[in-house]
């Protein structure tokens, strides 16, 4: 069996970027191939952003997302929509909006809903953390 | 393909979460992906007819609503218990369900998101 994950809760104002990443940890341990993508939507997307500090006694989740994806090779997709309207710019994108600055964190990637829609296609089931 | 539902169930006017949903819901539609809707809560007040949102207030999502069916989106469901009874200022294109019709409905998809 294969997930998709869909988050869509704020990483400061939820906790579903959190759960859906000890969700991850658990399925994946279990199940190394388990999880086909993550896609990130709504104010999920800051999860993406390079440039967050976290206080250092508290969980870099940006990076706790890029350490697990990164192990089993996972995909990690923001709503390209989502993402740019909130600040989070790809390089590509920073050159059509004629921007000096990018803050897409790596392993993250920019995509449409059509991705979304692909993903729910091709797994069994699809799970969304807000 | 799978059936979906998308809930909308947050205030259009406070939080971007209901436009989001609704851009799910065309760009399922799009992909000609069978998606309905179901309304409760603060997202009902997108079917008040009578409402003209500034710039910084957002976008007039009920706008939408009228162009559903050019993307086969037919089915907006809403419980009978919220039914607005200023049926002049409010939006006719909804079917009421009872409490176990909407209990039910959500059984009756794939997949259900809520915005």
């Amino acid at each position: 069996m294969q997930y998709t994950l869909l988050i869509t809760g704020s990483p400061y104002q939820s906790k579903a970027c959190h759960t859906a990443l000890r969700f991850m940890q658990a399925a994946l341990k279990r199940y190394p191939d388990c999880i086909k993508g993550v896609f990130f939507y709504e104010d999920a997307v800051l999860i993406g952003n390079k440039l967050n500090q976290p206080p250092r006694d508290e969980i870099h989740l940006t990076k706790a997302w890029q350490n697990i994806a990164k192990k089993y090779d996972i995909s990690l997709y923001l709503c390209i929509a989502a993402a740019v309207r909130r600040g989070i710019i790809s390089e590509d994108e920073s050159r059509r909006y004629e921007l000096n600055q990018h803050s897409l964190a790596e392993q993250f990637q920019l995509e449409g809903l059509g991705t979304l829609v692909e993903l729910m296609n091709t797994t069994n089931k699809i799970i969304q953390f807000r | 393909m799978k059936n979906t539902l998308i809930h909308l169930n947050s205030s259009p006017y406070s939080s971007l979460s209901c436009k989001e949903g609704l851009d799910l819901a065309l760009v399922l539609a799009t992909f000609e992906q069978a998606v309905d809707l179901c309304l409760s809560g603060a997202a009902l007040s997108i079917l008040g007819t009578n409402q003209s949102p500034e710039v910084e207030q957002g976008k007039n999502l009920h706008k939408l609503l009228e162009g559903l069916e050019f993307y086969d989106i037919e089915n907006i469901f809403i419980q009978e218990s919220h039914l607005n009874s200023n049926t002049e200022h409010t939006w006719q294109g909804t079917q009421a369900l009872n409490e176990t019709e909407w209990n039910q409905m959500f059984s009756n998809y794939q997949q259900v998101f809520r915005f």
